[in-house]
């Protein structure tokens, strides 16, 4: 399953890239994610929480940062989480790159490629697909929040 | 296999309301054709359900001026009742497509309400009808439009420790006139690529008084195709009229590309099923 999303955000490219390449403090933009905890070597631990409808997913896992480009402002991540109640695992690739609009505008583009294993699977691509799209969109959107306050 | 759980019967809609609040977790059973199927998937693991089944606050069918109809009543009960079809015959030919017999019988129309599928047929009927859901806390009673009542695939706006009583249905207009109708290219039983609930009210000089539109399948939640209305209303309701305002659905619409088709071919089926369904309601 594959989604990308653009926007353009209110602020200054160093400012976005200092928030996003800060793994713990994008995870708290992300809806639903509970503390991120530094492992070493740019690998991380987290938790998601995703709702769709009745059924509650409490996804647990790493996050590593496989690639990053400090002057190209790119960087890519590797997500590996499952729930081990329901019985289920997402993997997902993001690719996340920053692009200088004017001196204060930033725009930006996040493509992920997920994959949804085992039982959480039953609930159907387009519903998977719509959840996984509002949750990039509400980063993006909280990020440009954070970004401009 | 379903994982083990505790079933707590409720003996009132006071003891059920109690129940809720002292369990947020909880999910509540009523007709259990959509909520067993999910503990089957392995999708909800409730440690508890409250079983509403035996309310009797919960049943029965009622006219006041507005049709009332408990949230227990079940499809086939509520398709068979002399009321419902006096009051609108379209709602209770509406309730008679809702998946198989045996689901029917089982069923509750509160209980389909509250699972929030969007493929579901009374959601856009109701919805075109202006019905509304009465819901039911400790903290008291809130009405709520039909249409507000669905906020995503399988989410509502019914709260924690808020149970669906009833829903009320509105008398039609006079001289207005209803029709549900559904796409089914595959088998009678499936879910409809695209479902159109309606309502039109033409006056004597053939002007559009009134008209409701609301689609179902094409959209996380029942879409009210508001731009097709505001085509017609107040508008001479021809032919040529009807079938350029219901095209106008295919920018309201959203629907998803699956088994029954892909996302552009629902649009156009969606314009074609609401002209279809309007057409219906000329007099």
């Amino acid at each position: 399953m594959k989604l990308d999303h653009s926007a353009r955000i209110d602020a200054p490219v160093e400012r976005v890239w200092a928030i996003v390449s800060d793994v713990p403090r994008a995870g708290r933009l992300v809806p639903g994610v509970g503390p991120v905890e530094p492992l070493g070597a740019d690998r991380y631990r987290g938790t998601l929480r995703v709702q769709i409808g009745p059924v509650r997913l409490d996804l647990a896992g790493d996050i590593e940062v496989t690639s990053r480009d400090e002057t190209a402002r790119t960087a890519a991540l590797r997500l590996d989480a499952a729930d081990h109640r329901l019985g289920g695992a997402v993997r997902a690739t993001m690719r996340l790159a920053l692009t200088q609009a004017t001196p204060s505008t930033t725009d930006i583009r996040i493509e992920t490629d997920a994959q949804v294993l085992g039982r959480i699977g039953e609930l159907g691509e387009p519903i998977i697909r719509r959840k996984a799209d509002r949750i990039v969109s509400e980063l993006i959107a909280n990020l440009a929040r954070e970004a401009s306050s | 296999m379903i994982a083990p759980f505790e079933l707590v019967r409720a003996g009132s809609l006071a003891e059920a309301l109690e129940l809720l609040e002292s369990d947020p977790e909880a999910h509540v059973l009523a007709g259990g054709t959509a909520l067993v199927l999910l503990m089957k998937q392995g999708l909800l693991r409730p440690s508890r359900l409250i079983d509403i089944g035996g309310l009797a606050e919960l049943r029965g069918i009622r006219m006041n001026g507005d049709l009332r109809i408990g949230a227990l009543t079940t499809h086939l009960e509520a398709e068979r009742s002399a009321l419902v079809r006096r009051h609108c015959p379209a709602l209770a030919s509406c309730f008679g497509t809702v998946a198989t017999v045996r689901i029917r019988a089982q069923g509750t129309v509160g209980g389909n309400l509250a699972h929030a599928d969007p493929a579901q047929d009374p959601p856009p009927m109701l919805v075109a009808l202006g019905a509304v859901a009465v819901l039911e806390s400790g903290a008291g009673r809130r009405e709520v439009p039909m249409e507000d009542l669905f906020v995503d695939v399988f989410e509502t706006s019914i709260g924690p420790g808020e149970l669906l009583r009833e829903i009320v249905v509105p008398p039609l207009a006079e001289g207005a006139r209803a029709t549900y109708v559904k796409f089914l290219p595959r088998t009678e039983d499936d879910y409809a690529t695209v479902s159109v609930g309606a309502v039109l009210r033409v006056d004597a000089g053939g002007r559009c008084a009134d008209v409701r539109v609301a689609l179902g399948s094409v959209g996380p939640t029942p879409v009210r195709a508001r731009r097709v209305e505001s085509a017609l209303r107040g508008e001479r309701v021809t032919p040529a009229r009807l079938r350029e305002a219901a095209m106008l659905v295919r920018e309201e619409v959203d629907p998803i590309a699956d088994a029954r088709g892909s996302a552009a071919y629902k649009r156009e089926m969606a314009g074609v099923w609401t002209e279809r369904a309007l057409r219906a309601l000329l007099p």
